[in-house]
């Protein structure tokens, strides 16, 4: 029976720890990067585990593929999709979350508790008789891959096919219409009947707010000039035709400043779309 | 220690059905990439059909062979099963390759990537584009199921439950119609999936911590030799059949099968009712017979209380359903509480009867979804109750073929079904299991009322104002309800033949 040393039992039990906290983060934590670099750091102590076990092979496997390919992709994913975006935590179940915590418990302690009445008392094998059978651990890998388990080799082929075959018809865009060039964009603009920038919002000197229409020469409004969302919540802003009416007076000297004149009401008021 | 490494021995011929279907989808990725579009469907359907075709040839003429090869075990209820995952992948490729029957195309979606509902996705449907993609998935799938049954190694039936899996969840996406409840069902069918299948990697770590091996035999062996119970082979032997129960659709694994089969293109639903369910009972069987077959006390009250809980649970929740594709769906869990009753017998009477059954299941399952997908309103499919009612005035040939498989899935004398049920009841009253018999029983007549049930609804109550038009499907549709009908009437009244073959194949390899 081997027994465990010193450096191996310090080694463990940082690992543990490490592992089990970075699992734990990972479904605890709210942000998905977090999520992922929790789940880094679980798959790196696991990996120093398997290398501490006297199986390099795996650990190296682990870190190589694991930590740093499919973290790595994971995190490229993360990124594309958006670092900030969060998940929402509305429980469309009621009582679901309570109820999976507790079922999750439950199954943990069962497991726990049957795994160390099975493992407990019994003699530790070890890796080395099994590693010095062909003369090394990735020799003895190698050795049962391409004999006893070569149909599980084989076949893990269809397996990637299939899964890269999935993510290319769930994600592929093939060009359904010809690519616009540069001289198409030009021809769309100047057919478009405006071609320069769309006039900007504002009316006067009264308000400049996004949501205020400009006015044309004739007096009109410029619905155009409002940002095309606005318009489509109809947050246009009415125009106080009698400020406009001031305002012209007051620049052609028909009207004087004072307190004669009956003071224009400044009140904005609410724009339709507001709610009070 | 020797320095040269012995080349695996394997039966290349006992295993060519398998590397057939293989080769092919392989080959279908490459015509993906290479054929141009347009002749491209056409090239699928080629392949898809010559291969399913030359590999059920090429197992015809193995139909003797007893072999173990690697991991894989060539047996009676592997060929026989092989040979069943075969053909009704055969006539569900068929199903798939009707396009006459939506105005738009086929059943799938002309492009999986394209937002639901998007004017790509609108433009792309006008242009008749189409997902040529599920064809070489397909295939996969029916490799993956192959290996399924025949897998002899927790790690090879594991990997083949996910060559298995892994398709069946992009083709349920794929829908044409309805995509956004499509894309659900394929999620949802993908998360569980994943769930159940951690769960069957995790037994199997324990049952080889117990015997320290991952073959079948092995595991009967250790056990053998170590009659002492320990925690180890029960939490192993609970999580590996919770994974396989799971694909199986048992309650209380079969949360996912009532919104998979209605989110999915009904091709796609019929293919993973009939299909699946061989390829999972062929793995179940073989990890319970050959793996714990000496060890069946311990484990049969547990499946007994599985048994009646599917049986019950799938036959009652039935009743209270209005979508047509839901009452199925909750169906197939009943039918899955049947043909578990066979499986608990563990006797080679209990093999042959499964077979049998799911034999007269798949084609059944099949011709009804075909029915389904014919029925349609507004372009998609009318799938809610109401719809159906006044059917048989309308489209007499159609409903009475439904009527069949309905009266099929009741066990009504004269259909496969009925032969089917009395098959697994005999040989569970063989293996003493009478309370489970009679629990079966009363469960077969709480389900014959949701059967008759649609037979009422279609038969004798009037048409609505503005229902369903019945399409006129192409020759793909019809010759999928011609076998499935034909299937179903000759099984019920001339069992004889298939009933022989599988009590000729009813014994596992070890």
């Amino acid at each position: 029976m081997t027994e465990i040393g010193t450096g191996e039992a310090i080694v463990f039990w940082v690992c543990a720890v490490l592992s089990v906290t970075g699992a734990l983060g990972l479904i605890l934590s709210r942000r998905t990067v977090h999520s992922a670099l929790w789940l880094a750091l679980t798959m790196i102590s696991l990996a120093v585990l398997y290398i501490a076990n006297a199986a390099p092979f795996l650990g190296m496997v682990q870190i190589i593929v694991y930590t740093g390919a499919v973290m790595m992709l994971f995190l490229f994913v993360l990124m594309v999709v958006g670092v900030d975006s969060a998940d929402s935590l509305v429980e469309t179940l009621r009582g679901q979350r309570v109820a999976a915590i507790l079922l999750a418990v439950g199954f943990g302690v069962l497991l726990t508790a049957g795994l160390g009445s099975a493992l407990s008392g019994i003699p530790m094998a070890g890796l080395d008789a099994a590693n010095a059978e062909y003369g090394g651990n990735v020799e003895g890998i190698a050795r049962l891959l391409f004999s006893d388990y070569i149909i599980a080799f084989e076949i893990v082929a269809a397996l990637l096919i299939t899964a890269a075959l999935g993510a290319l018809v769930l994600t592929h865009r093939e060009r359904w219409r010809p690519k616009l060039t540069q001289a198409d964009l030009m021809r769309q603009r100047i057919a478009s009947g405006a071609p320069g920038p769309l006039p900007t919002p504002g009316v006067f000197a009264r308000h400049n707010a996004v949501d205020t229409p400009a006015l044309l020469p004739d007096g009109t409004l410029a619905e155009q000039s409002v940002p095309a969302p606005l318009r489509a919540r109809g947050d246009l802003r009415p125009v106080d035709i009698g400020a406009v009416e001031e305002t012209r007076a007051l620049t052609e000297g028909e009207a004087v400043f004072g307190p004669t004149v009956t003071p224009v009401a400044d009140d904005p008021g609410a724009s339709p779309g507001e709610r009070s | 220690m020797d320095d040269v490494l012995i080349a695996p021995d394997i039966d290349y011929l006992a295993v060519a059905p398998m590397i057939i279907v293989g080769v092919t989808a392989v080959v279908g990725v490459l015509v993906e990439a290479f054929a141009p579009r347009r002749p491209r469907r056409g090239i699928q359907l080629v392949l898809t059909f010559g291969a399913l075709i030359a590999a059920f040839v090429v197992l015809i003429s193995q139909a003797g062979t007893r072999v173990i090869t690697g991991s894989l075990a060539i047996d009676g209820p592997s060929l026989v099963l092989q040979g069943l995952i075969l053909l009704i992948a055969i006539v569900s490729a068929m199903l798939m390759a009707e396009r006459r029957v939506d105005p738009a195309g086929d059943a799938f979606s002309p492009r999986a990537s394209a937002l639901p509902g998007s004017e790509e996705e609108r433009v792309l449907s006008t242009r008749g584009f189409m997902q040529t993609e599920v064809w070489p998935l397909m295939l996969f799938a029916v490799v993956g199921m192959m290996l399924f049954t025949a897998a002899n190694d927790l790690l090879v039936m594991f990997i083949a439950l996910e060559i298995m899996s892994l398709p069946l969840y992009l083709l349920a996406g794929m829908s044409r119609r309805r995509r956004l409840l499509s894309q659900e069902a394929a999620l949802k069918y993908f998360i569980l999936g994943a769930f159940s299948s951690a769960f069957f990697i995790f037994g199997a770590a324990m049952l080889y911590g117990f015997s320290g091996t991952i073959s079948l035999p092995g595991i009967a062996d250790a056990l053998s030799a170590n009659p002492g119970q320990t925690p180890l082979i029960f939490i192993g032997f609970g999580l590996v059949v919770i994974g396989l129960l799971f694909k199986v659709g048992a309650v209380p694994f079969h949360q996912w099968v009532p919104d998979v089969y209605q989110g999915s293109p009904s091709a796609v639903t019929a293919f993973m009712a009939a299909a699946v369910k061989v390829a999972a009972f062929g793995a179940l069987l073989r990890f319970l017979y050959v793996a714990f077959g000496g060890a069946r006390w311990d484990w049969q009250p547990a499946l007994w209380i599985i048994a009646i809980a599917t049986m019950l649970v799938g036959s009652i929740l039935a009743i209270t359903q209005t979508d047509i594709k839901r009452m199925l769906a909750y169906s197939s869990i009943a039918q899955a509480g049947f043909i578990l009753v066979g499986v608990i017998a563990v006797n080679p009477e209990g093999v042959a009867a499964v077979m049998f059954y799911l034999a007269a299941y798949g084609f059944a399952t099949l011709g009804a979804f075909a029915v389904i997908s014919l029925v349609r309103q507004d372009g998609g499919e009318a799938t809610h109750l109401s719809n159906w009612a006044g059917l048989g005035k309308r489209s007499p040939v159609l409903a009475l073929s439904m009527s069949l498989f309905m009266l099929s899935f009741a066990g009504i004398p004269l259909t496969s079904g009925f032969i089917g049920k009395f098959t697994v009841f005999e040989a569970a009253i063989l293996a003493d299991a009478v309370p489970l018999v009679i629990v079966g029983v009363i469960a077969s007549i709480i389900a014959a009322f949701f059967y008759v049930r649609v037979i009422v609804l279609m038969f004798f109550t009037e048409p609505a104002e503005v229902g369903p038009t019945v399409v006129l499907p192409s020759v793909f549709t019809t010759l999928v309800l011609a076998i499935s009908v034909a299937v179903t009437v000759i099984l019920g009244v001339f069992p004889q033949p298939v009933l022989d073959l599988v009590e000729q194949a009813n014994v596992f390899l070890r």
